[in-house]
């Protein structure tokens, strides 16, 4: 069993880009994410009872690989082509598989920013993407 | 209940029957997802018993729901606790104008049994649905699509009038242009105004014999630039397509490995003809690009109409008639329709389509005037359906991935098809009638003042909440 990493430190993002760059699903699902637009992905979690802070983690990606991961200032990214924001306590149920990210952004719980038919079409990308992320295993703050 | 029976029995010439003698199969429809038990169940013998069995409901505070053949998903055609109204009891054939080019049918006759009435004649509804099972009041009661739509609108467009029995108690013969309001509440409108107890319906005469090609495509645009170019150009009579798995062995998907597929595109356009005239194959086919031209079918016309029934019988005797069928049925926007290909069909693993399959249906956004199909605006639309046949046990894994379709599709600007498997929440059903919301709600109070006609589906009546699953 891996040991978990701490959510929001920087080894915790370097893990969730070393899962994205090992992962044959991703490659093959998000070989045309980043093509010919900006793929690169801002996920917002914002701050609630089970996160003191709000924390902005930015995704370098493009053609099913991630160039770059790391914590930046929020609540925007210049560099992002697109924004996830939800509060972090329905991230956590999406990292924890109990809810889709699919259905967390189509009935609106979160926000999307960016061309959101572009995201929608490359739903396995996305899928595939979060599927990583919740791959890193992960110690998430106490609730406060 | 003995007495309540007896006492809806002398009201009534049909036969009544108490709840525990009603057929499993009545308490459950093709969806298998619901499961409700009625009080009474009313076999109607005209349109006089269900005038009396929506005066008994009234009086004795009871909802009532309509049943044709039961082929609905939702919680359509089923009861809980109320008076079910088993409609196929009232099937006959009225009579066949031949001039007029009209047939009158009571609403519970299947579409099959009146094409069997009409062969003889040389005559067919301009719209059938591809299940020829189902009742000509339940179709018309969703709008009724098939592969000739893309010409001739919805069933309920092919209607000149029908004999609707209201929630308020009356019979009221309406059509386009008599009683237009209740007409065109009743259409497409769920049963939530009134029940269909007689329409008269617009039939043709066709030719004798079908050809069909069978067009194989491996690109969903390609397939599409033809289609519209099929559409638009008036050679064909019906225009059917899928979207065909094949295989191509297992990659992960959310960390799982599943079977995963090459989709293909089969597209079948079809022209009748008489025997002594065929086609002109060239001529017909001139601009038409498929990968492979795999096949071409020459059906007798009343065959053609049929000729899906085998595939039925074949998923009947293989038992996966009786699995769950949560069909995801939506009229999506030209222009989106690649990008919801592109979306779903690469994690859609083929093993749910066993006993099911993938519709893209092209369609016309133009030939139907039904207030209540909801559609998006556009000239060129796309009929597109998941229609799985899932084995109940695999049921808690496939609704995610179904509600993610259903939920996509609506996101890329379309509308659900009702017949098949929705569980929209309020604002939902807001969203999904748009300008047609007030309207039904107030078409709905004026002729179902009680709010008893069919609960448990579209929520008119705030009273009455939408049903959950029990499958």
């Amino acid at each position: 069993m891996p040991t978990a990493l701490r959510f929001g430190d920087p080894a915790w993002c370097e893990a969730v880009r070393a899962e994205v760059n090992a992962s044959s699903e991703y490659r093959n699902a998000a070989a045309k994410w980043g093509v010919g637009f900006n793929g690169n992905l801002l996920l917002a979690f914002e701050g609630d009872a089970m996160l003191p802070a709000p924390l902005h983690l930015f995704l370098a990606l493009a053609e099913g690989r991630c160039a770059r991961a790391e914590f930046v200032p929020g609540p925007k990214y210049p560099e992002a082509g697109f924004a996830l924001r939800a509060p972090f306590s329905l991230w956590r149920e999406i990292l924890e598989r109990r809810t889709l990210a699919a259905t967390a952004i189509l009935t609106g719980k979160m926000k999307v920013e960016g061309d959101k038919l572009t995201l929608l079409k490359h739903a396995g990308a996305n899928r595939a993407l979060i599927h990583c992320v919740a791959s890193v295993p992960t110690e998430f703050p106490p609730p406060r | 209940m003995t007495a309540l029976k007896n006492e809806l029995q002398g009201k009534v010439a049909g036969s009544v029957r108490a709840g525990a003698e009603v057929s499993p199969a009545q308490t459950t429809n093709f969806g298998h997802l619901f499961h409700s038990t009625p009080r009474l169940l009313l076999e109607p013998r005209g349109a006089d018993d269900v005038v009396a069995a929506i005066a008994f409901a009234r009086a004795k505070g009871l909802t009532l729901a309509t049943r044709g053949a039961g082929h609905s998903q939702s919680h359509v055609g089923l009861s809980d606790g109320g008076l079910l109204l088993s409609m196929v009891s009232m099937g006959r054939v009225l009579g066949v104008d031949a001039d007029a080019l009209t047939v009158d049918v009571e609403a519970g006759i299947a579409w099959g049994d009146l094409l069997r009435h009409l062969e003889p004649l040389g005559l067919a509804p301009p719209v059938l649905t591809n299940n020829l099972n189902v009742t000509v009041g339940g179709t018309l009661s969703i709008a009724g699509i098939g592969v000739a739509s893309f010409r001739h609108g919805t069933q309920g467009d092919q209607v000149v009038e029908i004999d609707v029995a209201t929630g308020s108690g009356d019979l009221v013969t309406c059509g386009p242009d008599r009683e237009p309001d209740l007409f065109w509440a009743t259409i497409a409108g769920l049963g939530q105004v009134g029940i269909i107890t007689r329409a008269r319906l617009r039939v043709r005469r066709v030719k004798p014999m079908t050809r069909t090609y069978y067009l194989l495509y491996d690109d969903a645009r390609r397939f599409m630039e033809d289609a519209r170019m099929a559409m638009d150009s008036s050679r064909w009579d019906h225009l059917e397509s899928w979207a065909s798995p094949s295989p191509q062995g297992t990659k992960p998907v959310n960390g799982r490995r599943q079977v995963f597929a090459r989709w293909f595109f089969p597209f079948h356009p079809t022209v009748e003809f008489d025997a002594k005239r065929p086609p002109d194959d060239a001529a017909l086919l001139d601009g038409l690009r498929p990968t492979e031209r795999l096949y071409v079918d020459d059906l007798p016309t009343y065959e053609f109409f049929a000729r899906l029934t085998p595939v039925f019988d074949l998923w009947k005797r293989g038992g996966t008639w009786e699995h769950v069928h949560a069909w995801t049925e939506t009229v999506m926007p030209w222009e989106t329709t690649p990008d919801l290909l592109d979306a779903l069909l690469p994690d859609l693993p083929p093993s749910i389509l066993v006993g099911g399959h993938i519709l893209l249906w092209p369609a016309k956004g133009t030939t139907s005037r039904s207030r209540l199909f909801m559609r998006p605006p556009g000239e060129n639309l796309m009929g597109f359906g998941v229609l799985p046949a899932i084995p109940p046990q695999f049921w808690a894994d496939a609704k995610p991935m179904l509600d993610v379709a259903s939920r996509l599709s609506v996101a890329m600007g379309g509308k659900r098809y009702l017949s098949g498997f929705v569980e929209f929440t309020e604002a939902e059903w807001r969203e999904h009638f748009g300008p047609m919301w007030e309207p039904f709600v107030q078409a709905k109070r004026r002729w179902d003042p009680d709010g008893i006609l069919n609960p448990g589906f579209v929520p008119l009546d705030a009273r009455r909440p939408v049903a959950a699953p029990t499958a």
